[in-house]
């Protein structure tokens, strides 16, 4: 009965543009209360339709699922095409999910212009949801560029740092550094099947669209060209070390909604898993590629972990830390094979729940102490114990303990970076053992030990708002960690598609071109 | 050469915008003189409504595929001269439009301003027509003409007298510039109409069309012939700032494709060069010169300056899709810099000056203003989805389909460095304090104006494709140039070059 009533329901464009009409709708009211009941509604809604979503995804496939199609540009070859397979459709749910304890969050902790703030954030979860979801490569670059102008407003007007104005504008011009590289490349995907397409007689000449790209085959030298023009917009935005130094400085400055959001919601290296591996697959396995982007990533390992020792600011701490697990992941990937991968898209999930929680710690931590100074804190443990108790829970498991959800991607990346090349995964491994330093040496002397000066005598521990995060937050990890074989079911599927992408590469459809040519 | 003028009636048909706008120019100066009590709006209305009836006639000609040659070949109208033309009458009207409200500034001569407003229209409409060195001269002249009286249009402003006189002696300079390469050409080739040129490159020749390219841009304000420009910007009266910032350029683009791509069409790799190169100059002198700006005319004039090496991308590309892009990206900014200077004008009514920190706060004292210049910034700097962003794309594809990787990454460069000092202006009108918090308000007028820009702005970005077919129909007759294409080459040339 549901399935028929679902048949030709767009649920993906609902999804994409629900939140963005909720902003319009946002600015009717005057009230500040309201705007932020309406928003909460509007996220719940969303999360609603992402479960939905979810629990409609056929696991163990490699199909683009709940696909829409409509030619937008025909000239250009550009179609308004949405869809998710195992890769995206974790990140549909995932972004819904910190919508809604953004929204949460901010219930209190934003004070002043409530509305413009929901509104942004509703943007924001449009343009992310639209980089999940998209299939075109052109409505995929939309959504890219247009997330840059609610981040931006957001750290600018809702940032506690003084530098907060440099901080914003940094961003925007690193990332858009980085994406109109990526757009050359994308041009160049598309003159490429415009040749091909040319040789072949078919009808459509120029096409955009990831899943016409990808049956045309593109020669070794242009996939390396292009390879490294898209890493550039996927580097600067995820970031990866050397191009990082944009996210310390926002995630510092900017509002905790926002470093949810940046941090939360790995864009730059779902990007390499949705386009640069499955369209470049030969670039991708070529060695120079490899032993390049995988040394890349472990320098970030060793280098954000080596960075976060010796942070005393729990937020500069954070940042560091997300460096270093974007380079695990980084080397997850360019393992190539099956473990990396999946270690690596599950990892990217996990961090959407260990490292954002952590950032909603460092929230709570702000509004009891004014600081995420290291200086502030301090034996905090038996004033603030349900505080102490998630904050050891969630950073747990953002370092990878047992039971917890990072031990489950991190196993899996590290397998697969060992089955690559050996030192791979032992370089990885010592990133690991700092990962477990850095943490539990700040836990220590943040919330054990004797009590900081700095501390409060009256200080009240988390409230009803704050405790549903914590604990729906502490539920995922713990159920992603004990129990992922749902989670891993439902990638299995991409997953394998994109290991035998990557086996066969381009190579037979490249020996029909050559052919063409020789002709 | 002997010249028999033998014009049917239907013949003549084809200058039927040219003639209603004539005579309705004849009518306005007439009504101004006949009854002078008569509220120069009035005129204003009046202007606008021949505008509309030659926008009219032109909508006609393109729906109904009218084209043909007038005098022998000087003037032909061919759906590219078409589309020019509505360009310009649509930017004319606008521009009426927007000064309706600016020309109370004025002491004297309201009325003859609509009237030399019109008469450029006029005379940029023939060059959007014209085929041969004559009438290009003739046109090109006649447009600027009206061009010079309009910059110092604000006579007790000294800045406005200063740019006037600047403006005219580097037009006459490039008008004299212009007549010496024809006289060139015309000596070497002894033709004047593009199509019958058949060239060789002899250095009578190559002077000569290189200092006819020099006279073109100066009127579309391309480095190194730009130095009229933050000047007279900056000085001039604010609507005919924004009148020169866009109908010129389009004039100046239809007879730089014709030049280009008939009379020199044998010649592409030579001009390629001089194209890459004043299109990487224009865009980086520009984008970087932008930042240190504190006047928003000045901003827009150097933004202006850069937007034309854009366009030029999509000319040294040398192929129909090029010449696709390029009309497509000035229709996108037609409607993205008419806007922001009809923001602008709105402003300077209101707040009475033009520096970039007077827009501090503009956010909270006119939300609407403030909106509306986010957007034509954005789409100007090439944000998604707006209409900037599908012409700079468009431009793109032609030009990496050409294999112009250099000149792509300086392009791409520049849009970073160009987004900076949009999101300065950005930043000051939603993030700093403002210094009077008095709300900002905007004449009925005005506010046309800034909804027209918006709907161009967000349509043609949201839903380009009606617009690609009209510009792909409009230079069909670039279709079969002798230009390689993209078939005879299977694969792309590696980078460089």
């Amino acid at each position: 009965m549901l399935e028929e009533l679902t048949a030709g329901f767009p649920v993906l464009s609902c999804i994409l543009f629900l939140p963005v009409l909720g902003a319009i709708v946002l600015w009717l009211f005057e009230d500040e209360d309201m705007v932020r009941t309406s928003a909460l509604a509007i996220t719940l809604l969303e999360l609603a339709l992402s479960v939905f979503v979810l629990l409609r995804f056929v696991p163990e496939s490699a199909a683009m699922q709940f696909a829409e199609r409509v030619r937008w540009i025909p000239a250009l070859g550009i179609s308004y095409h949405l869809g998710v397979d195992g890769i995206s459709v974790l990140f549909v749910g995932l972004t819904a999910f910190l919508s809604v304890l953004v929204v949460i969050y901010s219930w209190d902790t934003i004070r002043h212009q409530v509305k413009l703030y929901m509104m942004c954030l509703l943007a924001l979860e449009t343009t992310t949801m639209g980089v999940f979801v998209s299939l075109d490569l052109i409505l995929f670059f939309v959504f890219w560029e247009l997330m840059l102008i609610p981040s931006y407003f957001l750290i600018k007007l809702w940032g506690g740092g003084a530098e907060r104005h440099s901080a914003a504008l940094k961003f925007v011009l690193y990332t858009l550094l980085g994406s109109v590289f990526m757009l050359v490349g994308i041009a160049l995907l598309n003159i490429n099947f415009h040749q091909w397409a040319s040789l072949h007689h078919t009808d459509q000449s120029y096409s955009f669209d990831l899943l016409e790209l990808l049956s045309a085959p593109i020669p070794m030298d242009q996939q390396i060209l292009i390879f490294w023009l898209m890493f550039m917009g996927f580097a600067f935005k995820a970031p990866i070390f050397p191009f990082h130094t944009w996210l310390p400085d926002a995630l510092m400055e900017g509002p905790i909604g926002m470093a949810v959001v940046l941090a939360g919601l790995k864009l730059g290296t779902f990007g390499f898993m949705r386009f640069s591996l499955p369209l470049l697959p030969d670039a991708s396995q070529s060695d120079t590629v490899v032993i390049v982007v995988v040394v890349l990533g472990l320098c970030a390992i060793l280098y954000g972990a080596w960075m976060a020792l010796v942070q005393p600011d729990f937020r500069r701490l954070l940042a560091y830390s997300s460096v270093s697990h974007l380079g695990f992941i980084v080397v997850g990937l360019f393992s190539l094979n099956y473990q990396g991968l999946q270690g690596s898209l599950l990892t990217m999930i996990n961090l959407g729940f260990s490292t954002a929680g952590l950032f909603f710690i460092a929230g709570f931590l702000y509004s009891r102490q004014q600081s995420t100074q290291l200086s502030a804190f301090g034996g905090m443990a038996k004033q603030v114990p349900l505080l102490a108790t998630f904050f050891l829970i969630i950073g747990l498991a953002s370092i990878g303990l047992p039971g917890t959800n990072g031990f489950v991607g991190e196993f899996l990346i590290l397998l697969g970076a060992f089955k690559a090349k050996w030192w791979f995964g032992a370089v990885a491994v010592l990133g690991v053992i700092f990962g477990a330093a850095y943490f539990l040496w700040y836990y220590e002397r943040a919330m054990l030990g004797p009590v900081g000066k700095a501390v409060k005598q009256t200080m009240s521990d988390l409230q009803l708002r704050e405790i549903v995060i914590a604990v729906s937050l502490s539920v995922m990890i713990l159920w992603i960690g004990l129990y992922p074989s749902p989670f891993l079911r439902i990638m299995n599927g991409s997953v394998q598609a994109l290991v035998d992408r990557l086996n066969h590469g381009t190579v037979a459809a490249l020996g029909s071109s050559t052919a063409e040519k020789g002709r | 050469m002997t010249f028999t003028l033998t014009l049917s009636f239907a013949d003549l048909l084809l200058l039927l915008p040219e003639i209603v706008l004539t005579c309705w120019l004849c009518l306005v100066v007439i009504v101004d003189f006949a009854f002078p009590r008569l509220p120069k709006e009035q005129l204003a209305i009046l202007s606008i409504t021949g505008l509309l009836a030659t926008l009219g006639c032109l909508v006609w000609f393109d729906v109904t595929h009218v084209s043909g040659a007038l005098f022998g070949n000087m003037f032909v109208l061919d759906r590219m001269a078409i589309f020019f033309k509505i360009f310009i009458v649509g930017s004319t009207a606008l521009v009426i439009l927007a000064s309706i409200q600016y020309v109370e500034r004025f002491r004297f001569f309201r009325g003859e301003y609509y009237v030399l407003v019109v008469m450029s229209a006029l005379g940029m409409m023939f060059m959007s027509s014209a085929n041969d060195l004559l009438s290009l001269f003739v046109s090109l002249e006649f447009s600027t003409l009206g061009f010079y009286i309009l910059v110092g249009y604000l006579r007790e402003d000294l800045a406005s007298n200063e740019a006037g006189l600047k403006f005219f002696i580097l037009g006459v300079f490039a008008a004299g510039l212009l007549a010496y390469g024809i006289s060139l050409v015309y000596g070497e080739t002894g033709k004047l109409v593009f199509s019958d040129m058949n060239l060789s490159a002899t250095p009578g020749a190559i002077i000569g069309f290189l200092l006819i390219f020099a006279a073109l841009g100066f009127k579309i304000g391309a480095v190194p012939f730009h130095s009229w420009i933050p000047d007279t910007y900056h000085g001039a009266p604010t609507p005919v700032t924004a009148y020169l910032s866009i109908a010129p350029k389009g004039a100046a683009f239809a007879i730089l494709l014709r030049i280009f791509f008939v009379a020199l069409a044998s010649f592409k790799p030579m001009w390629v060069i001089l194209l890459v190169a004043v299109s990487i100059l224009s865009m980086t002198y520009a984008n970087i010169v932008a930042i240190a700006q504190r006047n928003i005319k000045r901003l827009l004039a150097y933004s202006g300056i850069a937007q034309v090496g854009n366009v030029l991308i999509g000319l040294a590309a040398g192929t129909k899709m090029g010449n696709d892009a390029i009309m497509f990206y000035l229709l996108a900014y037609l409607f993205a810099n008419l806007g922001a200077f009809a923001v602008v004008i709105a402003v300077s009514h209101a707040i009475g000056s033009d520096d970039i920190d007077d827009y501090n706060g503009l956010g909270r004292r006119s939300p609407f203003l403030a909106f509306s210049m986010l957007v034509f910034l954005l789409s100007l700097a090439g944000v998604p989805p707006l209409a900037g962003f599908i012409g700079k794309l468009y431009i793109f594809i032609a030009a990496i389909k050409e294999g112009l990787y250099t000149l792509i990454t300086v392009g791409l460069i520049n849009i970073v460095i160009s987004m900076y000092y949009y999101m300065i202006v950005v930043k000051k009108m939603y993030i700093n304090e403002p210094t009077n918090p008095s709300p900002v308000t905007i004449s009925g007028p005005m506010k046309a104006v800034v909804y027209v820009g918006l709907a161009g702005t967000l349509v043609i970005g949201i839903y380009p494709q009606p617009f690609i077919d009209w510009v792909v129909g409009a230079t069909l007759m670039f279709s079969n140039l002798p230009v390689p294409s993209a078939i005879v080459t299977p694969s792309l040339p590696p980078f460089g070059g």
